[in-house]
């Protein structure tokens, strides 16, 4: 870490973020290293095109869809918190959070609010359903371009068909949740920070 | 490995083996005693037939006198071998129907026993009969021919994403946990040989090494046992993929240690050299015996790239590719059950997008055949061995050894969690941790490893046979037994039943991609990102080459759609089928409940089908008859060596034929609404699809009242037997969606969802796919097949 790095992140900074995210001092000054590296422009704050610039993430289906997913609504950049905030859905549970009941809110990287971050990745108009355009956007976009558009969309009539319980050709959120329930979701969506 | 190979003289299967198998055969049939000629034949052998020598003619004259000509003979000898396997073969399956015959008994007893205690008896039977018992589990015949059908079943069908994401978990099982096994089982051994006092028992003289290799024989969890008792207790795919992974996997560990100290015994001392020699050895065996086995399965895909044109031997080259695998490694003293791990989990993928679904029905059903009557066979002989067996009962040693294994696994088996925990994003628990160590069971390899021990080294070599068999039947029967009571007792997670759902496969690619995408992001190159790298290379590289044609190219997600689209209909074909069939005649009811077989939770429709009134009926046919073109049906001659092609493969271009016929159909039934006496169905939404039937695809379909239940009408009226589906493709639908009325319907088998306004149908789900793998299972022809609607191509 550079001496760069170290002035711009205050202790405080680093309670506040652990006290909200629930990562570690180490994992905090980690991200907040290769937060740097990507902030080519040096402010403090990353833009699409910082994202944009990691390769990988070009050729990934749902690149921009994940990039969208760090900023608020609206905004065009995100600074170290809003950064921390996302990546913090996907802090692995740990057992002694399971057991504690759920009196303060649930911490960002419970079961729900991992799903519920997925959930708004299908669905882009913010309506809490996922409905058949949505979901044909995301199955064109993980399948690829050699796949007839009435294929995909027999596929996603299915899909609906087998989440939909309350009969209104979408997927709500409380659908989505069930659907998942056989998936281990805290473990498919759940990265080691190893340190 | 070498003690599995060249071992007995391979004439001693069949010469030692006398006529027992006959006295069996006595014992199940009673057969009357006067046709047990003991080793004569009345008439002249068939060897010594060749024997007529010229100048032996002198004796024969002498010899020869002259016997009626014998009009029946008994003449065992010649059929004695293949006669005596085939007998135990059936005895084996005789007693896997007969088990679970009696009622509750499959429920209490694990079937690994019951068959153990079926080899007791048929040993002591022998043995009571004053016969031989041959050595029915030699070693030879246990690695060549039994072990691996289990170990290719087990390892076609691995699930290979539970295995690749608790990879970690199972190698640290299967190699520190073994060598944990082996080393405290052996030196504690010894430490109490030791310590026993010098007295005529000769466990005092029971050298380290050959205690080490006592300890490494009776560490290794066995397959064959867990997969018989983990089989009957459905446990959760996390708990069964451990313990099953750590059993096969541990074979490198086991065939190391074994060739190790069984080499060095003889010397009496290992060096450093020799164990760091050791380690090495287990790199190149593990290994090597993956990088054959992968090698093989790339081949078997390759090869069945090019198999369209010869279906019928499409499963042999999974086979033989497999067994070949199997056999190189042994040739090299690798492991042979990795390789057959490698090879089966490799060529599986791109086998199964070139092979036709018959083979693949055809690969599975032969493996679990293969798989299951091996397992029995093994279980049997067995308990045969241990009648047979010459034992040295040494209370100590029998009893410390079986001890010793329980506490070294309970112990291997916490420490090693404990550290693995660190490790892994889901934790193991408490729970977990019993039944892993519980479930380490024992089985024939140790047996068989023990048997191969050669005397002369190893003096006290049946005290080891007899310490292994008990430590077998200890875990065999009272592991096994106990485990599932104890696994309900301890509401252990079970196995989830439900099938994968499209909505599980499309929301678990997607979190794929996301999770990838995140640790792009944070800079982490963990588990998603490799895994990505490879399906990327996957995809780019190795699909071209070892997929034929089209399929290819086809998204992971299509593939899944398809499959479970094909299962969907030939469930419903089936639960339809006896209904169907039975109905050729006009005058038949139409309609019939279809209840699809599987519970279908996530569906929310019933199937119930409303009556036709039969008088509408002959009025739609009589219509359609009339004015339906009817296009020659090809005949095809039959071939013993020609399957029914298959449609996926077909070329586009008769798509588009049949997409003008449909066009053209479509168009005259437009016009026939007018002549509809019923009221027209409410207009269905525009991605109606249907499957429709070969005779009179368009015979109206009465809209029944219950418009709030889908409804799937089998329309049997038509006078040829329907029983093939035409082809529909998708482009249909568009042409629907311009049709004003949508009145009408296709008759035949057509699913509907309930009619609400926004409602989509669900024969989504009998969309082109669906049909063209519908028509795949049909295959037989109407009575008038001539009079057949659309052109059949591929069904004869």
């Amino acid at each position: 870490m550079g001496s760069r790095a170290s002035t711009l992140l205050r202790e405080e900074e680093i309670e506040e973020i652990k006290k909200e995210t629930g990562f570690s001092h180490s994992q905090i000054t980690r991200l907040y290293s290769r937060f740097t590296s990507l902030d080519k422009g040096e402010n403090g704050t990353l833009s699409r095109e910082d994202f944009q610039r990691i390769p990988e993430l070009a050729i990934n289906p749902l690149g921009d869809r994940i990039i969208n997913a760090f900023f608020p609504e609206g905004e065009d950049q995100v600074n170290f918190r809003g950064f921390m905030r996302t990546l913090a859905h996907f802090r692995p549970i740990e057992d002694s959070e399971k057991n504690k009941n759920t009196s303060t809110s649930e911490p960002l990287n419970s079961r729900t609010n991992k799903l519920l971050f997925a959930f708004r990745l299908y669905d882009l108009d913010r309506d809490d359903k996922i409905s058949r355009d949505e979901l044909l956007q995301v199955l064109r976009m993980m399948v690829g371009v050699n796949i007839s558009d009435e294929q995909l969309g027999s596929i996603a009539d299915r899909t609906i068909q087998e989440a939909d319980t309350n009969g209104d050709s979408s997927i709500s959120f409380n659908e989505f949740i069930k659907v998942l329930e056989k998936v281990d979701v805290e473990q498919k969506m759940s990265i080691r920070f190893l340190h | 490995m070498s003690p599995r190979r060249g071992f007995r003289h391979p004439g001693s299967f069949g010469s030692s083996l006398p006529e027992r198998g006959l006295l069996l055969l006595v014992l199940i049939v009673l057969l009357q005693g006067s046709l047990l000629p003991f080793g004569a034949a009345s008439s002249p052998d068939v060897g010594h037939r060749d024997e007529a020598d010229v100048h032996a003619e002198a004796e024969e004259k002498h010899n020869f006198t002259k016997k009626p000509f014998p009009v029946l003979s008994f003449e065992y000898k010649h059929i004695q071998v293949p006669f005596e396997i085939s007998l135990w073969v059936l005895l084996a399956s005789l007693m896997k129907l007969g088990f679970h015959l009696i009622p509750r008994l499959p429920g209490i007893v694990p079937e690994s026993c019951l068959l153990i205690l079926v080899g007791l008896l048929v040993g002591g039977l022998i043995k009571l009969a004053g016969q031989k018992v041959p050595p029915v589990l030699d070693s030879n015949l246990f690695f060549f021919c039994l072990l691996p059908p289990i170990i290719l079943d087990a390892g076609y069908f691995l699930p290979i994403r539970p295995f690749m994401e608790n990879l970690g978990t199972i190698l640290m099982f299967a190699v520190v946990g073994t060598l944990w096994n082996a080393f405290f089982i052996g030196g504690l051994l010894y430490a109490v040989c030791q310590i026993q006092p010098n007295n005529p028992s000769d466990l005092h003289s029971l050298e380290l090494l050959p205690c080490l290799l006592f300890g490494s024989i009776i560490s290794a969890v066995d397959p064959v046992a867990v997969l018989a008792v983990f089989e009957e207790i459905h446990i959760n795919e996390l708990l069964h993929i451990l313990v099953f992974g750590e059993s096969l996997l541990n074979d490198a560990v086991t065939v190391v240690l074994y060739h190790l100290f069984e080499e060095y015994s003889g010397v009496g001392s290992v060096t450093v050299i020799d164990g760091v020699l050791g380690v090495i050895s287990f790199f190149v065996v593990a290994l090597g015996g993956v990088l054959v086995g992968a090698i093989y399965g790339i081949l078997a895909a390759f090869t069945s790239r090019f198999t369209s044109h010869t279906r019928v031997i499409e499963p042999l080259f999974v086979f033989v590719y497999s067994y070949m695998a199997y056999l190189s490694a042994e040739m090299f003293h690798l492991s042979g059950i990795m390789a057959l791990i490698a090879c089966g989990a490799v060529m599986r993928p791109y086998v199964e997008a070139n092979i036709s679904h018959k083979s693949h029905t055809t690969i599975k059903y032969f493996l679990k055949m293969w798989s299951s009557v091996s397992e029995t066979l093994i279980f049997i002989f067995l308990g045969v061995a241990t009648v047979d067996g010459q034992h040295n009962w040494n209370w100590t040693f029998v009893t410390v050894t079986v001890v010793l294994c329980l506490v070294a696994r309970v112990i291997g088996v916490v420490g090693l969690t404990y550290v693995i925990n660190k490790f892994r994003i889901v934790k193991l628990t408490t729970k977990d941790q019993f039944i892993v160590a519980y479930g380490g069971l024992r089985g024939a390899i140790a047996f068989s490893l023990g048997f191969l021990l050669d005397k002369r080294h190893f003096p006290l070599r049946n005290m080891f046979l007899t310490a292994i068999i008990i430590v077998i039947f200890f875990t065999v029967f009272v592991q096994g037994m106990t485990i599932k009571p104890l696994v309900d007792l301890l509401a252990v997670k079970k196995k989830q039943e439900a099938k994968r759902s499209i909505n599980e496969e499309i929301h678990t690619q997607f979190l794929d991609h996301l999770l990838t995408g995140i640790e792009d992001i944070c800079g982490h190159y963990g588990h998603h990102h490799w895994k990505d790298k490879l399906n990327r290379f996957n995809k780019k590289y190795v699909k071209k080459c070892l997929i034929a044609g089209e399929r290819s190219k086809e998204p992971q997600l299509i593939a899944f759609y398809h499959k479970l689209e094909m299962k969907h209909a030939i469930e419903l074909v089936e639960s339809g089928g006896g209904a169907k069939l039975s109905s050729a005649i006009p005058s038949t009811v139409s309609m019939q409940n279809i209840q699809p077989k599987k519970p279908a939770p996530a569906k929310p429709e019933d199937r119930v089908l409303p009556k036709l009134s039969k008088s509408r009926e002959e009025e739609i046919r009589k219509i359609l008859r009339s004015n339906l073109q009817k296009t020659r049906q090809r005949l095809r001659s039959y071939n013993r060596h020609t399957l029914l092609a298959d449609p996926y493969e077909d070329n586009f271009g008769e798509f588009l034929l049949k997409k003008q016929k449909m066009m053209a159909l479509d168009k005259k039934i437009q016009d026939m609404n007018n002549y509809l006496t019923v009221p027209a169905a409410p207009p269905d939404s525009p991605t109606l699809c249907r499957a429709r039937l070969a005779s009179d695809p368009q015979a109206y379909s009465m809209k029944p009242a219950l418009d709030s239940v889908p409804t799937i009408q089998v329309d049997l009226a038509s006078p040829q037997s329907p029983d093939s589906v035409n082809i529909l493709d998708e482009f249909q639908r568009s042409e629907q969606a311009a049709a004003a009325e949508e009145g009408e319907d296709d008759g035949g088998l057509m699913m509907k969802a309930p009619t609400r306004p926004h409602e989509r149908c669900n024969a989504g789900e009998m969309d082109a796919g669906t049909r063209e793998k519908l028509s795949r299972c049909l295959s037989d022809p109407g009575p008038h097949a001539e009079d057949e609607d659309e052109d059949e191509p591929f069904l004869p």
